[in-house]
């Protein structure tokens, strides 16, 4: 392989793409045939980057050069400059937020300066659709590692010993699970290994970026485990949404195959396992693993209660163990590296007990009022506010924090005071939110918290599969209260009821689905409750959200009578002539809040 | 064997029996909606939610699904438990506030009107229907539709009526608690294969009290299981092991010497006679029926009731259904005034309505049957010499309630007349089995005109046939009462032993004879041995005579192509021979 003087790593994760950086990678093709340079400079589509905020995303390598939101028409200027000239264009460097100096390397740039790459290893180094790229990067050996010189047993005690807990959300030891899925009696000695990539909570997208970046890391975890387990097949749920991560995997199954790492005799050491995928139709709820199950047999995707565990009888009533994608794709490197490696990486201690402390890294998707948009893995244990303010750049605007919601539609929202809890499975669930699968969502003081538990609650009501009472018609009931209070109509008793209805859903729902669903509600009502009370006994809404307590209106000192807030208006509630005072019609208005940004004057007030 | 705590009392389960099992020995009641022994335990409804405790850890569990354990701790009535249930009662009384069960149940614990609303919904979403239909019935003609809120059951696709998968077996509707699923055509439902009073309420049953032998027999078309391999549940719930739903039907041969065909008869259908309202008009019965009803082991035990259980004020008895009527059958069925006159006796026996009688004649030649008549007539029964022309549905006068009127010609008096009565019993033609001309074909037999099968002699051997050894005795050889079949009986089993007494029979020696060496196999003569002593030979590929059954008919020997079957005593020359001698 000839060896080249530059590659330039085009990000194809789906922001990117989406921002059109396959059109940029299409220019940057043609500018470098056009110079002659297509001896000495490759170009590779890489997985998603984590910054997706800047997109599309170049990265020179091995220099380490960072170019964010680039469009097609910069790359001729960028060609010349920098591989033909050898200097980097500034003005496509990133510059902080506030800041004038552009930050040229990525290793400076603080958003993946205080990250740490386990799941996320080979983000942005490697071709996803190559085997090789993965090879490379030290892939397959973990599992080579693991067939011809471990025993299953020796492997399910290297990752009890990690401590390594289910990325999904609920945190449950992986090394339990695969060590009880091992003991489930099993007539005919069939036992699965399922990966679930049914993300499925707004706005996380941790397993979409592993999957479409690195799918190779997903069937060595799972090559590992289905090993360690004694399992001989495997079936992937991936979602129908995520066609990128579709095809990635499907291209990684038949390398594999062909490379002889899945199929019969893996390896030539005997071992045979592999892997099917399945594509869910779009269910939240199917990302429960009962549910999931049910939907892999070809059943409506609902739950069933769990007081006989899926590791006994789960998928087709055989000892099924179910991972998340993200702990799948922490398996190698345990392996390759061992346990201690891992364990030097997060809170607590897990040698004696398993749920002890939690462990090694955990992928965040940063989302909301936030500077710096992006996927991000940090170590177990790092605090809330080194990952808003010194990874996620802080708020945008320079507006205040509210609140940090994590876990999803089933977590809770986490007030300004908790901002130095250091995060792990165990403080969030004791702070009333959860991990989750790691969706991070920032809030500032513009979003309404009641009208926000309402939106998780709305969400959740659609997703519900519907079987069991107290989730039915708990949500049902809990919206419509949330509902009344945003028109301003909420009663004396309703922040009680609520309370009441989710100590119900907490202790009789049928799965994690319901029992988790008051979370949003719970968490906004023990740390913003003054809010709930605002919105009861004043009708007010301070950040302006709920439309039925708030009225725009027209300061006459300030107006000036340029109509423009006329011209935006969609319902024409304003009148004025020009350069005299503009009225707002509360009758018209429809709150929309389209005046209120057009005016250039602060003359539209929100009361 | 696990022993586990309720409420403080102790309680042994199955290991993997679920906590409720133990409630129930207990006779502690955990109120549940979505529970039914015959299906898998489902946990939706989570109103048998109960508190266990296991060491430290207290857990809110639902009780139908949770398997007890060893030293397991149930409480039914915690704070906590009892919490969740009146939260999920409340919520439920919400949704479905006109439901009895959900009122019942939400006024038991306490909630007289929910704080969330007054839903109108009826289907309360305990799955029953939708489950019974696909894990017992194996029919999956029911789903859940939506998700969330906007859930319902629904049929696949919704599709519905014809198109669907539905057996109409009513499983669903049994199980529903609160009365969302309906049969629209009671008729229709195959579980119970009559709705009408009369018959087995179930696919499986004693078909009537005093069957022989009296154990219950599975209707083929109504047994869900047969429909569909589902159900079963009589297999599962018969201690003794006797229902063995894989059997099937038998075919035995048995060699025998002599057959009595004793076949029976069918009944006229008289829907055939649309007139008379049969299958269209409530209580409009055959005699069949009627006798039925009149039984004292029968469905209404020996009452005689109307399909609304009231008791009727007036009876008709139309004679001559379908007998002695050129349309149908010219013969008179022999046995229908008899029993219509017995008929009215034991309505007057047992009741106060009024009887009518429409016939032809009144046939009552029998010993001590004009007696009969003289005494039906002494206890006040209408009879009306006249053939009833219909049965309409009219008003009876000022009461608005539906009664059946006669129409007929009352010949004895000159006029028509219209006479409303609450029930009809229709003395249908005794007739043919339906299959008789197969039998017939099977044994040899003739039949004939009216489809009875056809005796040797109609005086002096009328239990003969034209093939020796098959007898035949009772209504399959035509139309008559139980007196006259018993003796036909008695006379044809004594044939029988007599024979079989003898121990060999006696045969003509003219006989016909094949030469196997001429024959071709055709098989001509095969189906034209009017007593069907010809048979074929597979292996030697020619037909042979039974020496036994041929009668010397020559009927063979004429139609053969071959000339290969010789009459004994009848050869050609011997023919030609006598021929010659009478010419000459």
């Amino acid at each position: 392989m000839a060896v080249k003087r530059l590659h330039l790593m085009v990000c194809a994760g789906t922001g990117c793409v989406s921002n059109k950086s396959m059109e940029v990678k299409a220019a940057l093709e043609t500018e470098i045939e056009k110079h002659g340079l297509a001896a000495e400079v490759d170009v590779i589509p890489t997985g998603c980057n984590g910054f997706c905020g800047v997109g599309p995303i170049l990265l020179v390598q091995p220099d380490g050069i960072f170019y964010q939101q680039l469009r097609p028409r910069d790359i001729p200027h960028l060609v010349e400059e920098h591989l033909l000239k050898g200097r980097p264009v500034q003005r496509h460097l990133y510059t902080p937020p506030g800041e004038k100096g552009t930050i040229p390397l990525m290793s400076d740039i603080p958003f993946f300066h205080a990250q740490v790459l386990i799941a996320l290893r080979n983000r942005g180094m490697i071709d996803p659709e190559k085997i090789e790229d993965y090879i490379a990067r030290e892939g397959y050996q973990a599992a080579a590692k693991a067939l011809t010189t471990m025993s299953p047993q020796e492997v399910l005690d290297v990752v009890k010993a990690s401590g390594l807990r289910g990325r999904g959300g609920g945190g449950f030891p992986t090394g339990i699970k695969w060590e009880s899925t091992k003991r489930a009696p099993s007539e005919n000695g069939t036992r699965w290994v399922i990966c679930n990539a049914d993300e499925g909570d707004p706005g996380a997208f941790m397993d979409r970026s592993i999957i479409e970046g690195d799918p190779h890391s997903v069937l060595e975890g799972m090559i590992i485990g289905a090993y360690a387990i004694g399992a001989t097949r495997g079936f992937i749920y991936v979602r129908q949404e995520y066609p990128l991560a579709l095809k990635r995997f499907m291209i990684a199954l038949n390398q594999a195959r062909e490379s002889g790492l899945l199929g019969e005799d893996i390896l030539g050491t005997g071992f045979s396992f592999d892997i099917e995928v399945h594509r869910g139709a779009g269910a939240f709820v199917c990302g429960e693993s009962t549910a999931l199950m049910a939907s892999l047999e070809g059943n409506v995707g609902e739950p069933r209660a769990k007081y006989i565990h899926t590791v006994e009888r789960g998928l087709w009533n055989m000892p099924s163990c179910l991972n998340n994608v993200e702990t799948w794709a922490n398996v190698p490197p345990i392996i390759l590296h061992g346990a201690e490696w891992f364990t030097q990486l997060g809170t607590g201690d897990v040698s004696e007990n398993p749920w002890g402390g939690s462990k090694g890294t955990k992928v965040f998707s940063l989302a909301g009022k936030i500077n710096n948009t992006g996927l991000v893995e940090v170590p177990m244990g790092i605090t809330l506010r080194e990952i808003v303010f010194d990874i996620g750049g802080g708020i945008a605007n320079g507006k205040r924090l509210k609140s940090v919601q994590t876990g999803g539609p089933s977590g809770g929202c986490l007030p300004e005071e908790l901002l130095d809890l250091e995060v792990d499975f165990d403080t969030l669930t004791a702070a009333g939110s959860m991990m989750g699968s790691g969706g991070m969502l920032v809030m500032d003081e513009d979003d309404c918290m009641v009208d926000f538990a309402r939106f998780y609650i709305d969400f959740l009501m659609a997703e519900s599969c519907g079987k069991c009472t107290p989730c039915r018609e708990g949500l049902r009931n809990m919206n419509m209260i949330l509902q009344r209070i945003c028109d301003g109509k909420g009663q004396e008793g309703d922040i009680e009821l609520l309370e009441e209805i989710s100590a119900c859903m907490i202790d009789a729902a049928l799965c994690a689905l319901g029992t988790s669903a008051p979370n949003p509600v719970l968490s906004t009502i023990k740390y913003f409750r003054e809010e709930y009370e605002e919105h009861i006994r004043e009708g007010k809404c301070r950040a302006g959200v709920c439309k039925a307590l708030i009225t725009y209106k027209v300061d006459a000192d300030k107006c000036s009578g340029c109509t423009l807030c006329a011209r935006a208006c969609p319902v024409n509630a304003i009148t004025g002539e020009t350069k005299k005072l503009h009225v707002i019609d509360p009758n018209v208005c429809d709150r929309c809040g389209a005046c209120y940004d057009a005016c250039t004057f602060d003359a539209i007030i929100r009361v | 064997m696990v022993t586990f705590e309720i409420d403080g009392q102790q309680v042994q389960v199955e290991e993997g029996e679920p906590i409720i099992k133990g409630a129930e020995k207990l006779g502690i009641k955990i109120p549940t909606l979505c529970h039914c022994e015959w299906l898998e335990p489902y946990g939706a409804c989570r109103v048998c939610t109960v508190e266990v405790v296991m060491g430290k850890r207290h857990r809110m569990v639902t009780a139908c699904n949770y398997p007890a354990r060893e030293g397991l701790r149930v409480l039914t009535q915690s704070e906590r438990a009892v919490a969740a249930r009146r939260m999920v009662l409340e919520m439920q009384l919400a949704r479905c506030s006109t439901v009895p069960i959900i009122q019942e149940l939400a006024r038991e614990h306490g909630i007289e009107k929910s704080r969330f609303g007054e839903g109108t919904e009826t289907c309360i979403m305990c799955g029953l229907c939708v489950r019974i239909c696909s894990e017992l019935v194996g029919a999956h003609a029911l789903c859940f539709g939506q998700r969330g809120t906007e859930r319902f059951i629904s049929t696949p696709f919704q599709r519905e009526g014809e198109e669907g998968p539905c057996i109409a077996c009513g499983a669903c509707v049994d199980v529903c608690p609160t009365g969302h699923i309906w049969m629209e055509d009671l008729s229709a439902r195959k579980g119970q294969p009559q709705d009408f009073y009369l018959g087995p309420k179930s696919a499986i049953a004693i078909p009537t009290q005093q069957a022989v032998p009296k154990a219950p027999r599975i209707d083929p078309d109504a047994c869900i299981y047969l429909q569909t391999r589902g159900c079963s549940i009589c297999q599962q719930v018969c201690e003794p092991e006797a229902v063995d739903l894989s059997q099937h039907d038998e075919e035995f041969e048995i060699e025998v010497g002599q057959i009595l065909t004793t076949t029976g008869f069918q009944l006229f259908d008289p829907r055939k006679m649309s007139q008379y309202g049969y299958g269209r008009l409530d209580n409009v019965l055959t005699s069949l029926e009627f006798e039925m009803m009149l039984n004292s082991t029968g469905p209404t035990g020996g009452k005689v009731l109307m399909k609304n259980g009231q008791v009727p004020r007036a009876i008709g008895i139309l004679h001559c259904i379908g007998s002695r009527d050129e349309n149908h059958h010219a013969y008179c069925s022999r046995v229908c005034c008899m029993y219509a006159m017995k008929f009215a006796h034991l309505v007057k026996d047992r009741s106060d309505a009024e009887v009518y009688q429409f016939y032809i004649d009144m046939e009552a030649y029998g010993k001590g049957y004009h007696e009969f008549y003289s005494r039906i007539l002494a206890e006040d029964v209408n009879v009306i010499r006249g053939k009833a022309a219909e049965v309409t549905e009219q008003m009876w006068g000022d009461e608005a309630e539906g009664v059946l009127h006669i129409r007929c010609e009352d010949t004895l008096v000159g006029k028509f007349r219209d006479i409303p009565v609450d029930m009809v019993v229709l003395c249908c033609a005794i007739e043919p089995q339906s299959d008789l001309g197969n039998m017939a074909h099977i044994l040899g037999l003739t039949r004939s005109p009216d489809g009875f099968l056809l005796e040797r002699h109609p005086k002096l051997d009328p239990i003969g046939t034209n093939t020796d050894g098959i007898y035949i005795a009772g209504t399959c050889q035509g139309p008559k009462d139980i007196p006259d079949t018993v003796a036909q009986a008695q006379a044809a089993a004594a044939r029988i032993l007599a024979l079989i007494a003898k121990g060999k029979v006696l045969i003509d020696p003219i006989k016909a004879s094949i030469d196997a060496e001429h024959c071709s196999g055709c098989r001509m003569c095969n189906s034209l041995c009017p007593y069907q002593a010809i048979t074929f030979d597979e292996e030697e590929e020619v037909s042979v005579v039974n020496d036994t059954l041929c009668k010397g008919c020559g009927t063979c020997v004429a139609a053969c192509p071959s000339g290969a079957i010789r009459g004994a005593g009848f050869t050609d020359n011997q023919i030609l021979a006598e021929l010659e001698g009478i010419l000459i």
